[in-house]
């Protein structure tokens, strides 16, 4: 009715609102706890395995790509987290209801990618930080010794992190425009991790530049403290992914406007 | 106050043969009364209702809630509390954390969200996960999703499905308090009876197209269908105060009367004033039914082959007697 001015009542949505509702709904899934859980365990105790059971013998890789290789694992898990807090709005029906609540659509796309990203990077980082630490137990007196204030190892434990978090950021991105969990998690797996590969054996010149500059290659280069071979620099990769997830993301939100929900 | 005009809906094109869900509706909800939004399956109840929400994107014509589209509201909630066909909150989260997720977006508190599910009776469930509530319990808690924002319009699809006899008044009853404080309440059914007791005005739709924009008590007297059956002693003298323009009587048995044009309390109470003493007074609401199918047969998207409308209803009515 035409009689409820808008100054009568207190309730309005507002960006910090919508950023607030998509802080509770993430929070309050089984499915995050778990998700967040199995990726820091999973980072800790290869992590562990890997400082307990070393002898010496593998010199050719750094001490922080040596206790974050558990990183492939959680990747998996935070990039199917990324999915469900899109995607799996689809698969029970609740993004009627979050979109009914918020017609401009937008706000509710960006603030899950503002939220998920705050709480992946916040924990892959701390992960990597306690498991680096932890690893150090047994790497003391060998050629892996570090400790976390020399050179390059915090940039590096950060940068595995941002590189976790922007992938997981593409795969919420894919669970938003696909609209479907395991067309998601699919899309992810193929285009992400599978797809760079197969394109890297095309006898073409020039092929391998352009994998360097694909999000799972470019993610390789953050989590490290020397140079990795065949990748692009710290800084252009993280400017690379950063653009990979805003471009899915920009994707799926101009067909989030238009579509039919 | 819900305004829609010349909305249209139509889904394929291409290569796809197009089909037109929704074709040039008009028609207004206004305040104060129940509107009933009535149609066969497919008849595009739905997605209108989800055109008006701003779910769905109209292929041409416009719908406004309050003035505005849905979509440009500051505080959607508030303005309108919708209920959807299908269940739309996380079946992993609890009842009280989907109503706060919602909560959240408006700023409303949480005193507001307990208010919603005490009104709803589901206050001793609000920590279960919604993933094993009852068909019934869902729809209410659908229900208490569409009052959290205290809107100005409610717009429920098929609210009483699902719901036991218990709820189905209890919801009937809701709705009708809720007009009376001066909201509009659009609610969709495909049960001509449960419109009959509920909503003051309808509007039916068959094929998206508008039948009849009306009122119950018209379309009632206007289908000429609607039929009362009087059993009394002094029935003659009954069917002779009864006469008038408009009215038909006519007795199948003895002491039976069936009367057309009048309503059961137009009867009753010309029985009460000429002490004429009534045994029974049984407004036929199946006759309703049959109007109403009379209405829609054309417009039938999953008919019956074979069945015409007024046999179908004439073998519900006797399936239920």
């Amino acid at each position: 009715m035409t009689t409820t001015a808008p100054t009568t009542t207190p309730y309005r949505v507002t960006p910090a609102r919508v950023l607030r509702s998509e802080w509770h709904k993430l929070w309050t899934l089984r499915t995050t706890w778990i998700t967040l859980l199995a990726a820091a365990a999973l980072v800790l105790a290869v992590g562990i395995t890997m400082g307990s059971t070393y002898d010496g013998d593998d010199s050719d890789v750094d001490t922080v790509v040596f206790v974050l290789f558990g990183t492939q694992l959680s990747q998996i898990c935070l990039a199917v987290l990324g999915i469900l807090v899109t995607a799996g709005e689809y698969a029970t029906g609740m993004i009627r209801a979050s979109l009914t609540a918020v017609p401009r659509r937008l706000p509710v796309l960006w603030s899950k990618a503002a939220v998920f990203t705050a709480v992946a990077f916040a924990l892959c980082l701390v992960t990597n930080v306690v498991t680096f630490l932890t690893a150090q137990i047994w790497l003391a007196d060998t050629d892996k010794e570090l400790a976390l204030t020399d050179p390059g190892v915090l940039g590096a434990l950060a940068g595995n992190a941002a590189g976790v978090t922007l992938l997981s950021l593409v795969a919420l991105g894919l669970g938003a425009l696909l609209r479907s969990v395991p067309g998601g998690i699919g899309a992810f797996v193929g285009a992400v991790l599978v797809v760079p590969e197969i394109v890297s054996t095309l006898p073409f010149t020039g092929v391998d530049a352009v994998v360097r500059h694909f999000p799972a290659q470019a993610a390789t280069s953050l989590g490290s403290i020397t140079r990795v071979q065949d990748t692009i620099a710290p800084g252009p990769a993280l400017l690379t992914l950063a653009l990979w997830a805003l471009t899915v993301l920009a994707a799926a939100s101009f067909l989030l406007r238009r579509r039919d929900v | 106050m819900i305004r829609a005009h010349a909305l249209t809906k139509r889904y394929g094109g291409g290569r796809r043969r197009p089909r037109t869900a929704v074709d040039h509706l008009s028609f207004e909800v206004h305040p104060g009364t129940v509107t009933g939004f009535l149609g066969p399956n497919g008849a595009g109840k739905s997605t209108t209702m989800r055109m008006l929400l701003g779910l769905d994107t109209p292929t041409s014509g416009r719908c406004t809630v309050g003035g505005r589209a849905y979509a440009t509201h500051s505080a959607p909630l508030t303005e309108v509390g919708a209920l959807l066909e299908a269940r739309s909150l996380h079946p992993g989260r609890s009842a009280y954390q989907n109503l706060m997720a919602l909560a959240h977006t408006h700023g409303i508190p949480r005193s507001r969200v307990e208010h919603v599910l005490g009104v709803t009776g589901l206050t001793d469930v609000a920590g279960r996960r919604v993933k094993g509530f009852s068909l019934g319990m869902g729809q209410r808690l659908g229900i208490a999703a569409a009052l959290l924002g205290d809107p100005a319009t409610l717009v429920l699809d098929e609210p009483v499905n699902g719901l036991d006899p218990e709820g189905v008044l209890w919801i009937r009853t809701l709705l009708k308090a809720q007009a009376a404080e001066g909201r509009t309440v659009l609610i969709s059914s495909h049960l001509m009876s449960e419109m009959a007791v509920t909503a003051h005005h309808l509007i039916i739709i068959g094929r998206g197209r508008l039948l009849a924009d009306t009122t119950v008590e018209q379309f009632v007297r206007e289908s000429g269908t609607g039929s009362v059956k009087v059993v009394s002693p002094e029935a003659t003298r009954l069917a002779e105060l009864l006469a008038g323009p408009g009215v038909t009587v006519e007795s199948a048995a003895p002491g039976t009367l069936d009367v057309r044009g009048a309503d059961a309390e137009h009867i009753g109470r010309t029985a009460a004033a000429h002490a004429v003493p009534l045994y029974e007074l049984t407004p036929h609401t199946a006759s309703l039914e049959q109007a109403f199918m009379d209405l829609t047969h054309h417009a039938v998207e999953y008919g019956t082959p074979g069945a015409t409308p007024r046999e179908a209803a004439t073998a519900r009515e006797g399936a239920a007697a």
